[in-house]
């Protein structure tokens, strides 16, 4: 068997454009690129690598961006009061509603803006009423990453990155799966990305996936056509017009088409030896499970398939599939053990991303560049092993301030309970904060599938 | 008879927003009703068993107007009646002089109109009518509320308008307004939102002073929100605004009051639905309040847990965006 420093270095290889060079890395950087095992980092060291890292980050976010300094100051909190990882907790946290309170037209480019730590490239807007795709696409095209997530309610949660920070995302993504799948990566193999293609879309889940073409040989794309923040509101709004009709007609029929092209690609591989693997929302693979079971049918890929998912488990608007009885389907329907079904737990507004261990599936934190919190309902930090709101300090993001609440309820521990990671983990089951609105992309794109496919 | 340039002037003709939105709204209903109309049949009536509302008696003394009663008689904008606030009408002046127009400072009597308006008159679903009947009645929607409280303000001589959105809210607000009746749960998951919800603003000390006079502080209490103050905005407490749908104006629309008769006529159950579900959560919050020790002190741990504030953020410019003419 591989080992792993060489397994990591290989990865390390293929996806060697996402990290930056050495000689320029931050403290951030050293924290997320360095360690080959983001997960088994003696927590000594990790304590010392994740203080110099957010500290780094505070300061740098204190010192280049005017709404974030002047929300510290409103908080009496400067860099000169981190001292010690002790007084990390202490940094201003910005609720994740925030991110959802913007405005409309040429504000919402102001907006976005002034969200950004630092230097802004140079944005042309040519609208006189921009829409949110069209400021977004200017961004974009000046070397941004604007990307966002869930459209509940018709709120998207908007995120300006750049070009590093958006290589964090993809980079720690792609090493916290790859890292907990040891040694099943392989950069010869064939997956399927269950999500938007992340070239047609600035959806966030979708768009992280893009390292995922640089991490192993063939992919093919789920949802293969282009989707905007328009096309989201037409889908979810009932909307009204003949483009909404053409739209809808158009969804459901390729949404049909993919559930049978993904069962076509199933029996192509059924005959190779290569691995195969899907990445992304688990309600696609669902749906292509439950049309199996239907025609009584299975795979047997053992050993050699793999599959990691990310959020969106509700399968229709009042059931949600537990996380183990999609690993139990997995097993069942295409052969693919449990150990290599895990799920990872992230968002469109951090850049950690928590990977289950296969041995127990715990969310292992990546507390090198990451910190965790958890919140009481007053939104004073818990001790491990409470339930409550999830916050966190993350130092990749340099291009906007990470220190953010969540809507989510979590609960943290300070070990595995099973794995002999070093770590802090969080419970499998990741639910919503009571009075908290219906959260993430997945969501929504289970939402327009499930009302594509007519269940 | 109004005058088309008077109808143009005040802000009577909808927006182009509110035309969509209320458009967005209408169609989505008529959906539902040709979707579901044995569902619709079936709920137009409460069941014979069911809890029925009874209007709560008017939390007040209506004053009698007299001769002599100082009023702002302006016919400049903001400050003069508009469809629904007749801010000139005797029962408005009168109830504006006994909350100390003319001898408060502006503030104070905008203060005193907010809290007068929030904590007496308890919401109720039911058509649309002129302000007068709001202050006789003691009940309205938060429009027929807004509407009190801006008529109060005008007739004190400040200038209030109407700020407009489409929203969606917490989920205890939704269990308790929406989530109690079939069909209006099934019309706002339809659309996600709701197509219309208000708030009023002042203009005072040289500034557009936001309140929303809609729910009560029991009310409040028993969704677990603080108990908002005047100046104090409903949005991002109990109400997220839909981006591009936020409008300001001196007057209520045409159109808007046909909608909400048109719903009761349509939905009369639906509508004693969500009003008993009003009065009941009412008084379930006047326990929550009294457990915790009053307003001042369940306001304060409310406070706590809603926990820290938004980040501000200016909108000015940035050199690097270029708006191209």
């Amino acid at each position: 068997m591989i080992g792993f420093d060489e397994y990591i270095d290989k990865f390390n290889k293929c996806v060697g454009k996402y990290i930056p060079p050495r000689n320029t890395w931050t403290p951030a950087d050293e924290a997320l690129y360095k360690p080959k095992d983001l997960f088994r980092i003696p927590l000594k060291e990790a304590e010392q690598l994740q203080f110099k890292a957010v500290k780094f980050a505070f300061n740098h976010h204190y010192a280049n961006n005017k709404f974030y300094q002047g929300f510290c100051k409103e908080n009496n909190t400067s860099p000169e009061d981190i001292k010690t990882s002790d007084d990390l907790v202490k940094i201003p946290l910005i609720p994740d509603g925030f991110f959802k309170d913007y405005p409309h037209g040429r504000e919402f480019a102001t907006w976005l803006g002034n969200i950004l730590t630092g230097d802004l490239p140079k944005i042309e807007i040519k609208q006189r009423i921009p829409t949110y795709d069209q400021v977004i696409d200017a961004f974009n095209k000046a070397g941004m990453l604007v990307s966002y997530s869930s459209g509940t309610g018709g709120r998207h949660t908007f995120i300006p990155r750049d070009q590093r920070t958006f290589f964090a995302s993809e980079y720690a993504i792609a090493k916290s799966a790859v890292t907990m799948m040891y040694p099943f990566w392989e950069y010869d193999s064939s997956g399927y990305l269950l999500m938007p293609n992340p070239k047609k879309t600035n959806i966030y889940a979708g768009k992280v996936c893009l390292v995922y073409f640089d991490a192993i040989q063939n992919v093919n794309v789920a949802i293969d056509r282009e989707i905007t923040t328009e096309l989201i509101q037409r889908m979810m709004s009932g909307g009204r017009g003949l483009k909404s009709k053409l739209i809808k007609l158009a969804s459901r029929r390729a949404s049909r088409q993919m559930i049978d092209d993904i069962i076509k690609w199933l029996e192509y591989h059924d005959k190779t030896n290569e691995k195969i693997t899907f990445v992304g929302a688990p309600y696609i693979l669902y749906f292509v499970m439950q049309k199996l079971k239907a025609q009584g049918r299975s795979f047997d890929f053992g050993e050699r398939g793999g599959v990691a998912t990310g959020g969106g488990w509700k399968i229709h608007e009042n059931v949600r599939l537990s996380v183990a009885d999609f690993r139990k389907e997995v097993k069942d329907v295409l052969g693919i053990p449990e150990k290599h079904c895990l799920d990872l737990y992230g968002m469109v507004e951090g850049n950690g991303w928590m990977a289950q261990c296969p041995e127990g599936h715990y969310l292992h934190v990546p507390y090198s560049y990451y910190k965790p919190i958890v919140l009481d309902d007053e939104f004073e930090q818990v001790g491990y092993g409470e339930s409550g709101r999830f916050a966190f300090l993350d130092s990749a993001a340099s291009s906007y301030p990470g220190f953010i609440t969540t809507g989510d309820r979590v609960k943290l521990l300070e070990h595995c309970p099973v794995c002999d990671r070093p770590g802090p983990v969080l419970e499998p089951e990741v639910k919503r904060v009571a009075g908290a609105e219906m959260r993430g992309c997945a969501e929504e794109m289970r939402s327009m599938m499930t009302k594509d496919i007519g269940r | 008879m109004t005058s088309l340039r008077e109808m143009k002037e005040k802000g009577y003709i909808p927006q182009r927003t509110q035309v969509k939105l209320i458009m967005g709204g209408v169609t989505s209903l008529g959906k539902l009703l040709i979707k579901s109309p044995g569902d619709i049949k079936r709920l137009r009536q409460m069941e014979p068993l069911k809890e029925r509302y009874i209007r709560p008696q008017r939390a007040y003394n209506l004053p009698k107007y007299k001769d002599g009663m100082k009023y702002c008689d302006s016919e400049e904008k903001y400050l003069r009646p508009t469809l629904y606030c007749n801010c000139q009408a005797p029962e408005v002046i009168a109830l504006a002089n006994e909350l100390g127009a003319y001898k408060k400072s502006d503030r104070e009597f905008a203060e005193a109109a907010f809290h007068f308006v929030k904590e007496k008159l308890p919401l109720e679903i039911l058509p649309f009518n002129e302000v007068e009947v709001t202050f006789r009645r003691g009940t309205g929607t938060c429009f027929h509320l807004i509407t009190a409280f801006i008529a109060l303000c005008r007739a004190a001589g400040i200038k209030a308008r109407y700020k407009m959105f489409a929203m969606n809210m917490i989920q205890a607000w939704y269990d308790s307004t929406i989530d109690v009746d079939p069909v209006v749960k099934k019309w706002y998951d339809s659309m996600g939102y709701f197509m219309l919800e208000g708030e009023g603003e002042a203009y005072v000390d040289g500034k557009w002073i936001v309140s929303h006079v809609g729910p009560k502080a029991e009310r409040q209490a028993a969704a677990g929100i603080p108990i908002t103050k005047f100046g104090e905005d409903s949005i991002g407490v109990w109400f997220f605004a839909l981006p591009g749908t936020t409008m300001r104006m001196e007057s209520l629309p045409y159109g808007l009051a046909a909608m909400i008769g048109g719903a009761k006529k349509l939905a009369p159950g639906s509508m004693e639905r969500v009003n008993v579900s009003i009065q009941n959560q009412i008084e379930m919050g006047r326990k929550i309040i009294e457990e915790a020790g009053g307003v001042e002190a369940y306001d304060k741990q409310a406070r706590k847990k809603k926990g820290p504030k938004q980040p501000k953020m200016d909108l000015n410019g940035r050199k690097e965006i270029i708006f191209h003419e």
